[in-house]
């Protein structure tokens, strides 16, 4: 079993748009994964199964998986967890200027 | 989940929408008719839906406002409103929209709560068919 532990970096924890890139990207890599609080284990390509850990910025969080491209897919999804996925504003000022917004009342 | 959260006022089980966003509309209007918001966070909720979907499985949005939005929140609250005819979310059909409105620090354990009741596949069947305001209180309260 390969495991990465890994603390939650975004600004608003793994919720809304974080908890949406993690849960896409679980799925596009096709890898089954487990993400690990406490006693709590939940499929990471489960939307309501991430949402239900209630990780906030700092927490953290165990991700397992077996089997052929299990590292990879770690390393992936631990790497998109170490970013704040709330400063990756989407394209487009509106949406740029309100994000920024967003995160300094997130901070 | 918080008994306060919900009021039983706040349950709608026979509403109608033809869009996404006049389901937000009406689940903004929900929370403000029993004082939980300000008026400004109905186009909160709708921008905040502009900016990422609130799909979340089993036939379920919940649409919440933006962080700056928050000051437009007067207590944390919930609102259930069911749309038996379905809804089109973005190529999901949502058939229950649980509105969300919760100040800093709530927010998060709020969804996890929501998130764990809807994980049991036999308590969000019973959400998405409720005919009754006690079953809804009831599911979403203990």
């Amino acid at each position: 079993m390969a495991q990465r532990t890994v603390a939650v970096a975004s600004a608003s924890g793994l919720h809304a748009r974080p908890a949406k890139l993690f849960v896409q990207e679980a799925a596009r890599l096709g890898v089954p994964v487990t993400v690990r609080l406490g006693d709590k284990a939940v499929p990471a390509r489960s939307m309501l199964g991430v949402l239900s850990l209630g990780a906030v910025q700092g927490t953290e969080v165990t991700l397992e998986a077996d089997g052929p491209g299990a590292e990879e897919a770690l390393d992936a999804l631990a790497a998109l967890l170490s970013r704040d996925l709330d400063a990756d504003a989407e394209p487009g000022g509106n949406s740029g200027a309100k994000s920024g917004a967003e995160e300094a009342l997130d901070a | 989940m918080r008994e306060d959260l919900l009021d039983p006022r706040a349950v709608l089980l026979h509403e109608r929408a033809p869009d996404r966003e006049a389901a937000i509309r009406r689940c903004g209007r929900a929370l403000v008719e029993v004082g939980a918001v300000a008026e400004p966070y109905v186009a909160a909720m709708l921008e905040r839906e502009r900016s990422i979907s609130t799909y979340v499985g089993e036939g379920v949005a919940i649409p919440h406002g933006t962080n700056a939005s928050k000051d437009d929140i007067l207590r944390d609250a919930l609102c259930f409103i069911r749309f038996p005819d379905g809804v089109d979310w973005d190529g999901e059909r949502v058939t229950v929209c649980v509105g969300i409105a919760a100040r800093e620090g709530g927010h998060v354990p709020l969804l996890a709560a929501l998130a764990e009741i809807l994980m049991d596949p036999d308590r969000a069947r019973t959400l998405r068919e409720a005919t009754e305001v006690a079953q809804v209180m009831k599911e979403l309260t203990l």
